[in-house]
Parts: structure tokens; sequence; C-alpha cells
């Protein structure tokens, strides 16, 4: 009788399976462990996430994930009340900010590379450059990144998402902190990536 | 259809859940084959987590997770009047969990100093100083708020930087946080063995009485409490009963505060990531939510020293939750 129960869920499962579940039998119906990353990202099943950003001023803003089948991920921004012109748009490492600052850590930055802009070779998983706010402080953004999963070791989920005070010079700004932070000035608001139904 | 054959029942079974209970399951999958150093220790107790599913209707499991619930009381906390009262009692039976601290010490005076308040709170069994980083490791099971205390009492600024150890885990140690406007609140989660986890919580600006509260399946906060699903049950275990995600009740005093230190079997901190903690209005959590927090990584012990802001600037001892800049709009 178990066994039958099984067999009916299963079943019942593949007939009722949506494109990502579908990705999920796919891999392992054909492993391939000679590239676990990719055998990895096919067995992971949360493809959709969202951020809320709140600060102490009137920032705020919703970043929504979604993982293509390729292994990229796009990134819907919007964050209201920005003063016009460009912003820093970072993800840290965790998502705690009970320190403040110091707790969510550095850029999340698993290849430990120096900062860079998102299309550089060279860059912090986390460094997603900049998002620019029109007159009416109003900032809207897709990015589309090859490097900020949302399953695996470098999963996005749980971490935080930081807008700054002011703009990211991509590394090239020639000062001290360019290469580690892109020298963006303060936080304005924050938020933990999560999980969201499929 | 050729895997299907070549499958165990038991993980015919995990893919069974992994597909009828959408995400959990599936990231029990993604938690153990993420790194191979941990995958060993991992499945050893994860996949039997996994044949505990509902579909197999398994008694040595339902036996074992009663028996579990029996000998440690504080596992629910559930049938307890009031956590905040009997915390003596579920001090006694917390696990040990290493804990650390940045305080703020420049002498070896302030060393001795520090150790001699902490050694002396209940629970702690060892304190580590490392002078050169300005940190403090305790062993102990003593909740958070006492230790903390004891650092208040010495006068010196103390901010707590890491719990559990991330060698051992996946993930060591998660936090939410709840900004306000009207509730303030951290739950700290920490892993201290593979079926156990540590729950701390904290909470401001609460109407006195209980209130309902729970690990939710999403972190989704677009619409508040509202949006982040049912509550955490990757097994289904126990049905609608007693969902693993189920933290009971808070019991909030005068104040609107509310104090809370427990374990909670079967609980990977890992699996949480990214999922929510809600807090009801009623206890019997039939409203739609007062307010819920995104379950954050934190830092495991050693992994974030960290101390000042490159950004801004701001030093640890100056961080707060809040330290925002304001726009200048």
């Amino acid at each position: 009788m178990q066994a039958a129960a099984i067999v009916a869920m299963v079943a019942h499962a593949i007939l009722t399976i949506t494109p990502s579940h579908h990705t999920l039998l796919h891999a392992l119906s054909s492993p391939n462990p000679s590239d676990p990353q990719k055998q990895f990202s096919l067995l992971a099943v949360s493809k959709k996430a969202v951020a809320v950003l709140k600060g102490d001023s009137k920032v705020e803003g919703v970043v929504t994930l979604t993982q293509e089948d390729d292994g990229r991920t796009t990134v819907n921004v919007r964050v209201t009340g920005l003063t016009p012109g460009l912003h820093g748009f970072h993800l840290h490492e965790y998502g705690d900010t009970t320190n403040g600052c110091m707790s969510t850590g550095a850029h999340f930055n698993p290849n430990r590379m120096t900062h860079g802009a998102p299309e550089d070779e060279v860059r912090h998983v986390g460094d997603l450059g900049n998002i620019v706010a029109n007159a009416d402080g109003v900032a809207e953004a897709t990015i589309v990144d090859k490097q900020i999963p949302l399953s695996g070791p470098s999963a996005v989920i749980g971490r935080a998402f930081v807008v700054h005070e002011l703009e990211d010079d991509l590394g090239k700004g020639g000062h001290e902190l360019s290469l580690t932070t892109g020298n963006a000035g303060g936080r304005l608001a924050c938020g933990v990536v999560g999980l969201t139904p499929i | 259809m050729a895997f299907l054959r070549s499958l165990t029942p038991a993980t015919a079974t995990a893919i069974a859940a992994a597909s009828a209970s959408a995400l959990p399951a599936a990231f029990v999958f993604s938690s153990s084959s993420s790194s191979s150093s941990y995958s060993s220790s991992r499945n050893s107790s994860h996949f039997p987590n996994a044949k505990s599913l509902p579909f197999l209707s398994s008694p040595p499991n339902r036996l074992g997770l009663t028996r579990n619930f029996a000998t440690s009381p504080t596992a629910l906390n559930m049938d307890s009047p009031s956590s905040h009262h009997n915390s003596s009692q579920e001090n006694g039976s917390l696990p040990d969990l290493l804990t650390e601290y940045m305080v703020d010490m420049k002498c070896e005076g302030c060393v001795t100093a520090v150790k001699n308040k902490l050694q002396i709170v209940d629970g702690v069994k060892s304190v580590e100083v490392d002078l050169s980083n300005q940190v403090v490791r305790i062993l102990g099971n003593s909740p958070v708020k006492a230790m903390n205390e004891a650092l208040e009492q010495t006068g010196r600024k103390a901010r707590l930087i890491g719990q559990g150890v991330p060698e051992d885990f996946l993930v060591s140690a998660a936090v939410a946080e709840f900004k306000g406007p009207q509730i303030f609140g951290v739950v700290r989660l920490a892993q201290v063995s593979m079926e156990l986890a540590r729950i701390e919580a904290s909470f401001s600006g609460l109407s006195p009485g209980k209130h309902g509260w729970s690990i939710n399946e999403f972190g989704d906060l677009t619409r508040g409490a509202a949006s982040t699903g049912k509550v955490f049950n990757p097994s289904n275990e126990g049905t609608a009963k007693q969902p693993i995600g189920d933290l009971g009740t808070l019991d909030v005093d005068k104040n609107g505060e509310a104090f809370y230190t427990g374990v909670k079997q079967q609980l990977m901190v890992a699996d949480l990531i990214g999922r929510s903690i809600a807090v009801y209005e009623t206890e019997d959590r039939s409203d739609p939510g007062l307010t819920a927090a995104v379950i954050a990584r934190s830092a495991g012990v050693g992994e974030n020293y960290k101390k000042i802001c490159a950004c801004d600037g701001t030093t640890i001892w100056e961080a707060s939750d809040k330290d925002f800049v304001t726009s200048k709009v």
C-alpha cells in the first residue's frame, strides 16, 4: 500500500510539474558529475526571490529576482525617495544589520576579487553597479547578471541589498576606497533577499 | 522516466515531497549538496530526516519525534504558561553554543575584568579573549540576554558578532530583525547539532498578552506578514497540528516586551534562510499577522571581524540597525 501511495505521489508530481520542477527531474535523469555547479543549479527549485528595502529616511524599494534556466538572474529594482542621480547598489555577504553595516559583512565576494563594475571580469559578486534616480527620485532598473544565483553555495537568498548615498565609481575612481567599496558613501536603505512562491 | 528506476525509495519519496510541497524538501537537496566537505556528515543526518516524510508515515520516526519533545520540555515551549518566567528552567537544558562578541578592550586589565564578569554568568563554561582583535568568545548555554547584561555591567561597548561554528554547519547562524515602526525585535537562530537549533528572541512594541509566532515558508514582505505563506513544514510531519515552523506563543509583558529562549528539534538553520518569522495578533495565528522579518544569514564565530564601515566611516561602536544616512532630497 505504501509503495503504491509513493508511486501515486510521484506520478501526481510529474503530472503537475511546473517548469522549475521539470529541471529538477531533468537533472536527476542526466546528472553531470564533472560539472557540480551546473548540476547543483539544476537541482535547485527556488527561482524567485524578493527583497523589500527600507531605511531610516523616506528611501524605500522592492527588488525582485528571477533566475532563468540558463543561470542568469534578472533583478528588477524600484527604489523611491532618492536624490536624483547615481547610487551604488550592492549585495552584502550577510543579511544581518543588527550592527548596521558591520554585521552585513563586505560586498558578497566568494571569489576574493577586488571591487569592480558588474560587467568586469574582476568584481565582487555583489557589485551590481549603480542605479539611476530620475528627477522625482525614483530609480528603476533591470539588471541581468550571471553571478547571482538563487540557489547553491553562492545563493543570494538571505543576504542584503544595500542602496548607497553616492555613486559607485566601479573601482576606477582612484580613491583609496575605490577597490573595496567603490567609495559610494553611507547606506540609504537595505533589505534581505527572501524566498517567494514560485 | 529512467531516473525513477535508479532512485532509492527514500529519494523517490523526497522527490514526491519536493513536488508536493514545493520548496522545502528541494531545499534539503540544495543544502546537502552545496559543499562536498559537508556532504557526508550532512547526508547522514539529513536523509534520515527526509525519510520521516509523511508519505511513509513511519512509526519509529513519529515515536522519535515524540520522545524528543518529551525529553526536552523547552523544545517548543508551547504549553508553558510563560516563556519569560521560566527562563531559568530553560537555561538548564539549553545546549552549549559558541558566541562571539566584539568588546571595546584596550589592555590586559580590561581582559581580566571582562573575563571575570562573564565567567560568573550562569551557564558560561569558558571565556576566551583575543585582545588584538578585541574579540571575546563565550562557550556555554547562557542566553544572549544574560551575556549582554554581563557585558553591559563591565561598562564597555560590546556587540554580538557571531554565533555557532561555521566549520561544522553549512549555515551556523541566522537572524531575523523586526524594524518597526511599531514592533521591534531580533530573533537569533543558531545550529547546535545536526538535529537541534537554538532560538532566542526579544521583542518590544507588542500589545501585552499572548501572541502566536511562527517560521513561515516565504520571506516575501511585499505585503508584510500576509505574503509570507504558510507555517514552514517541510515534511508535513504531524500534519497541520504541530508543523516544525510553529514556535508556539510569545508572552508579552505589560511593557510590550517579550523574551524567548528555547531549542527546536529537527530544525536546520540552513533550510530557513530566506524564509521568515511572523508574529500574530492572536494566539492561534488566525489573523493575517502583525509583522514579519526575513531570516537572514549572519556570521558564525570567526567569520566577520569588520570593525569599520568603509563606505561611510562608521565604527562598530556607533553602528545600529538604523544608522542609515538620510537622503538629502
